[in-house]
Formats: C-alpha cells, sequence, structure tokens
C-alpha cells in the first residue's frame, strides 16, 4: 500500500532532525520491544516485521548489567551475600543459596541440619513466591488481571513471613556460607506457615478456574512457541521448559541437595512442548512445592545448631578458604542455577561465576522460537520461557 | 587394581606389560558410576587426563589445540552445555577456560579444563556441536578478549559501546581508574586520602 510510505515533507523535516522514517520495504520494518514495554522486564527484542508476523528476532540484553561477577571479586566472602542474591530479583534465596553452597564445598564444611532444613524450607517459600510472581505477570499478559491481583496478595503472605523469619522482605541476605544467619523466630512463624500453605492449596483450585482452566489461556497458548526435545537439549534448556519437552531433569532429584533426598516430590512431565504444556507444567510444580512445605512441616526443624562452629568464623573480613574450585546448582523457577566459585587461597574469591538460566532459554532460544510468531504472541512465548533478564546481564 | 602388585603365578608377565600402560595414566580411577564414565572417555582420548572428584563430579583436563575434538567425544555422554566459564591467572599468564557439561541419562558433572596464553587468546567454537554455546562464546569475548574463531555474532553483547573492546573481566582492568574517567566529578563520593576502598 502506497499510504504506508512517509510523506516527502516529514521526510525531509525528519532528515533535519537527523532520523530516518524510511521502512525497509512496503510491509517490512523494524520494532524495538522493550525494554519500557511492560512484559520484557527491562529486556529488549529488536524485532524484523512482516505485517503482524516476527520474522526476525534479534535478542538486546545488557539494560540491567551491574558487573556482580566483578564486583564480587573484589569483596570479601561473606560481604558478597549482599551483592549477589539481586541477580534473581523474584527468588533471591536462590543465588544466596548456591553462592553458600560453592563456598562449604571449598573450605570443607558440613552443614548442620538444623540450617539445612531452614535452607530448604526457605528454598520452596521462594519457589512458591516466585511462582505467584510469574502468574501476575503471565495473567497480565493475556489479558486476565485478577488472577495476576490474586497472585501478588498471595505473595504477600510469604513476604511477610520472610519479613519475620529474616527482617527483609524482598532481598533477604539470609543464607551464608556455614549454615543460616539466625534462627527461625518460633512455633509462631511455623503455624503461620503451615496456615499459608493450607490456604495456598485452597486457592489452586480458584487459579485453576479462572487462569489454568481459561478458555482464554488454552486459545492463546496451544501451538505457540513450539520446540523438540533434541533442540531443547542442544540449547541447554532446563527447568520446566525443558520438562515441557518430556525430560525428566529436576536438579533436586538428579543432583540432590539439602533434604531433598529425604523427600517425596514427583516431577512433571509433559510431551507437547508448546506454551501450554510449559504453563500446565508450572501449574504441578506448584502443587508438588506446597506438598514439599507440608512434609517439611510434618518433618519439624531438628535440634541443634543454625551455624557451623569454626574459629574462623570470628574474624569475618579476614575469613579465608583454601585454595580451589566448586561448582553448585539448585532447581530454581526458571530452570538450573548454578555458581562456580573459584578460590585462591585469599580473603576474596577469585572469580565467581553465575550460570543463570535463561542465559540459554533468554537468548538463542527465544530468537528461534519468536521466528514466525505473530506480534501478539510475542508476550507470550516470552512469559512462557519465563525469561529473567539480569540473569543474562548479571 | 593395585599398581604395585605382583604378577600371580601362572601369568605371563608379557600379557600384563600392556594393561599397565593406560593404569599409570589413570592412577585412581574409584569403581563407580562416575569412574567408568571418566574410563570410558579417556579410553577414545588419551591424550586428556580424567580423575573424579566427589560424587556426580568428574574433571578433565584437555590440550587447548584438541579441545573442539574432545567436546565432540564428550558431547554423546554429556547433552548439555552449562556454562563456559574463564578464569584469568593473570601472574601465570594464562586464560583458563572451564566448559562445564552436565549428563543428563547418567547424571553427572563434568569441568573440562584447558589453558590458553593470554597473549592473542584464540579458540575454535563449539556452536555446532551445542547452538547455545553461541551465547557463552559471545560473553567470554566480550569480557575477556577471547577470540573464538566461526563464531558470527562476536560483536557488542552487554556492554555499552565506550566499554566494549575494553574487556573489564581481566584482572588488569582497572576498575577505580575508569569509574573516574568516565564519572570524573561527578564521582565526588571519592577521596584521595582515603586507601581501603573496596574497588
Amino acid at each position: 500500500m502506497t499510504n504506508l510510505e512517509v510523506p516527502k515533507e516529514l521526510r525531509e523535516e525528519a532528515k533535519a532532525h537527523d532520523m530516518y522514517l524510511h521502512p525497509i520495504d512496503k510491509d517490512t520494518y523494524e520494532l524495538f520491544f522493550g525494554p519500557q514495554h511492560m512484559a520484557t522486564e527491562n529486556f529488549s527484542i529488536i524485532l524484523k516485521m512482516d505485517g503482524s508476523r516476527v520474522e526476525k528476532a534479534i535478542v538486546n540484553p545488557g539494560f540491567l548489567h551491574r558487573g556482580f561477577e566483578k564486583l564480587a571479586e573484589q569483596r570479601p566472602y561473606f560481604t558478597n551475600i549482599a551483592l549477589l542474591l539481586r541477580i534473581c530479583v523474584p527468588e533471591s534465596d536462590v543465588p544466596e543459596n548456591i553462592y553458600s553452597m560453592a563456598v562449604d564445598e571449598i573450605v570443607g564444611w558440613e552443614v548442620p541440619e538444623r540450617a539445612q532444613w531452614i535452607r530448604t524450607v526457605v528454598l520452596e517459600m521462594a519457589r512458591m513466591s516466585a511462582w505467584m510472581f510469574w502468574i501476575m505477570g503471565f495473567g497480565n499478559e493475556i489479558g486476565l488481571y485478577t488472577a495476576g491481583q490474586w497472585a501478588a496478595a498471595y505473595r504477600e503472605r510469604f513476604m511477610r513471613l520472610f519479613e519475620e523469619l529474616t527482617g527483609g522482605r524482598v532481598y533477604h541476605i539470609y543464607t551464608v556460607p556455614g549454615g543460616v544467619r539466625r534462627d527461625i523466630p518460633g512455633d509462631k512463624w511455623l503455624r503461620q506457615l503451615r496456615d499459608t500453605v493450607e490456604y495456598l492449596k485452597g486457592k489452586l483450585k480458584d487459579f485453576d478456574e479462572i487462569l489454568f482452566d481459561n478458555y482464554i489461556t488454552f486459545e492463546r497458548t496451544e501451538g505457540v512457541g513450539v520446540m523438540d526435545k533434541r533442540f531443547a537439549l542442544k540449547h541447554a534448556v532446563t527447568g520446566p521448559n525443558l520438562r515441557a519437552v518430556g525430560v525428566p531433569y529436576d536438579v533436586r532429584k538428579d543432583d540432590p541437595y539439602l533434604l531433598y533426598p529425604e523427600l517425596e516430590f514427583e516431577v512433571p512431565v509433559l510431551r507437547e512442548g508448546d506454551s501450554l504444556a510449559r504453563v500446565l507444567v508450572r501449574r504441578y510444580e506448584m502443587e508438588q512445592d506446597l506438598y514439599i512445605l507440608e512434609q517439611l512441616l510434618d518433618m519439624g526443624p531438628p535440634s541443634g545448631p543454625y551455624m557451623v562452629k569454626d574459629a574462623r568464623l570470628k574474624a569475618l573480613p579476614r575469613f579465608k578458604p583454601p585454595k580451589g574450585d566448586a561448582y553448585a546448582h539448585v532447581e530454581s523457577t526458571k530452570g538450573d542455577f548454578g555458581a562456580y566459585v573459584v578460590s585462591d587461597g585469599t580473603h576474596k574469591p577469585y572469580r565467581v561465576h553465575i550460570r543463570g538460566p535463561s542465559q540459554s532459554h533468554g537468548v538463542t532460544v527465544l530468537e528461534e522460537l519468536l521466528k514466525g510468531a505473530r506480534l501478539a504472541d510475542v508476550p507470550v512465548i516470552l512469559k512462557t520461557l519465563d525469561n529473567c533478564p539480569p540473569d543474562i546481564d548479571r | 587394581m593395585d599398581m604395585n602388585e605382583k604378577p600371580k603365578v601362572g601369568e605371563k608377565i608379557e600379557d600384563q606389560k600392556p594393561q599397565e600402560v593406560p593404569e599409570v595414566e589413570a592412577p585412581k580411577l574409584p569403581d563407580t558410576k562416575e569412574g567408568k564414565l571418566v574410563a570410558e572417555v579417556l579410553e577414545k582420548a588419551p591424550y586428556a587426563e580424567g580423575n573424579v572428584r566427589r560424587e556426580r563430579r568428574v574433571e578433565f583436563k584437555v590440550p587447548a589445540d584438541r579441545i573442539k575434538e574432545f567436546l565432540e567425544l564428550a558431547s554423546e555422554k554429556f547433552e548439555m552445555l552449562i556454562q563456559i566459564s574463564v578464569v584469568d591467572w593473570l601472574k601465570e599468564g594464562e586464560f583458563e577456560l572451564v566448559y562445564q557439561l552436565w549428563s543428563v541419562s547418567e547424571s553427572v558433572h563434568a569441568f573440562v579444563r584447558t589453558r590458553i596464553p593470554r597473549e592473542n587468546a584464540k579458540m575454535p567454537t563449539v556452536m555446532d556441536i551445542w547452538p547455545v554455546a553461541e551465547t557463552y562464546e559471545r560473553e567470554a569475548h566480550e569480557f575477556f578478549g577471547i577470540v573464538f574463531e566461526g563464531n558470527p555474532r562476536l560483536g557488542p553483547f552487554i556492554l555499552e559501546p565506550r566499554e566494549y573492546e575494553k574487556h573489564p573481566f581481566r584482572k588488569d582492568f582497572n576498575t577505580l581508574g575508569y569509574v573516574k574517567t568516565i564519572y570524573g566529578e561527578d564521582f565526588d563520593r571519592y577521596d584521595e586520602s582515603k586507601t581501603n576502598y573496596v574497588i
């Protein structure tokens, strides 16, 4: 259509202001999606569009880069906790835990049982609140705002529990090498946690009605952004995205840490590999997480110290682990989250390398899946992959 | 098997000699899932060194010129490339590249280590084995300046244009000097008389 072309006067005026308003050809144009778009969370994708179809997508990260890994090389071991947890905001306990686990392995500390129990509870609570955060984003993406608002309200319950436990709502600075920073507040807190778990178990049925079993969700996600098993493995996709293509890989089962070997839970697997499968896998995992929390509460916190007994812990800034390196990873809601820590025997880590799960499914996989998608499906694919931009930038 | 074990009576000494040679290269591989996996890989790649660190963690050391050959071989057992970590050993003048692999079928994590000189650091790309390597190599190129030959997208990725080509994750990058030149007078919290700054 000829009326798509920019009028000559306007083009001249634009040129005077250093702007070029020409479309590439009649129907093709470039569209900058994000970082200001709500769906992308400070992430930018440059889309080459043909009408309303995406012809090519180029991921453009870097809007969040804060150089955490470089800063971590210049601070003592225990100070780094307050820094690294800012990598993934919805579940800030995961970076704390992987870093602590890697340092524990370098030093050779066996974390006390009570600390292990608390760490497991904290990780599962973080997973639950991150699921709520994800529902908030995904519900908003497909226009089911009520689900999002409910989820935000239920997340608040976990935030309150976290505040009582750690003193912080979003950033907890709680898990440290050797254990946790302080003990659980008491039986009242445990009762409150059990109440919350019971409450959410009932509310999952409401979420089914409004979101997961909803005609709109099925219409928007079925057959969108399909990937197959081989593609997913070659691209190192992990977490619910990998389980949605039929690979039952879960770090909690395959490389057990903390108390997970003693717990009973299932790893949900679907085979379709489209956005709907990814959404439903997450729905089943929420149920499993609540089940795990219930088991942990039934088990009760074991007695004993919540921190290892070590003379080196008395002078924290000068704490020196021996030379060596370690890799530790946990299952987060985004996937396999890992930390590689290298120690050269001084009081600062020589190198910290964080493996964010979005590094694999947020760059190459996203670019591949967006090819040929409709413009309206771009946020749906982004949200069902559960891309966390700070994982990529760090 | 103990290396110092004497040949039993009735066995021919000539028969045992060729068996002893691989045992010198891999002296103590435990009789576990991990030990068997390492032995299997090392059988096909005698130029590499391998050992078992602990349960579900194994380690290989490979010379830099044969890394691609080795990873292609290892990719049969290890389906996923989890990440490529680079460590800058400034005093030794070397970059250490750690290819971290995960085997979904065996549940084993492998570190594949190799060292290259810091000057004019070059590596072959492993994009054709694991396409995800593209992202990791772009990052390693931007932050450390390692050139991965064959990767078409080694360009600006995360950093801003003024930081590009500076390779800020190298140990000889002067962070404080960079901050002072960029922010100049705006950087008013910096005090020359203080010496205990962490950056």
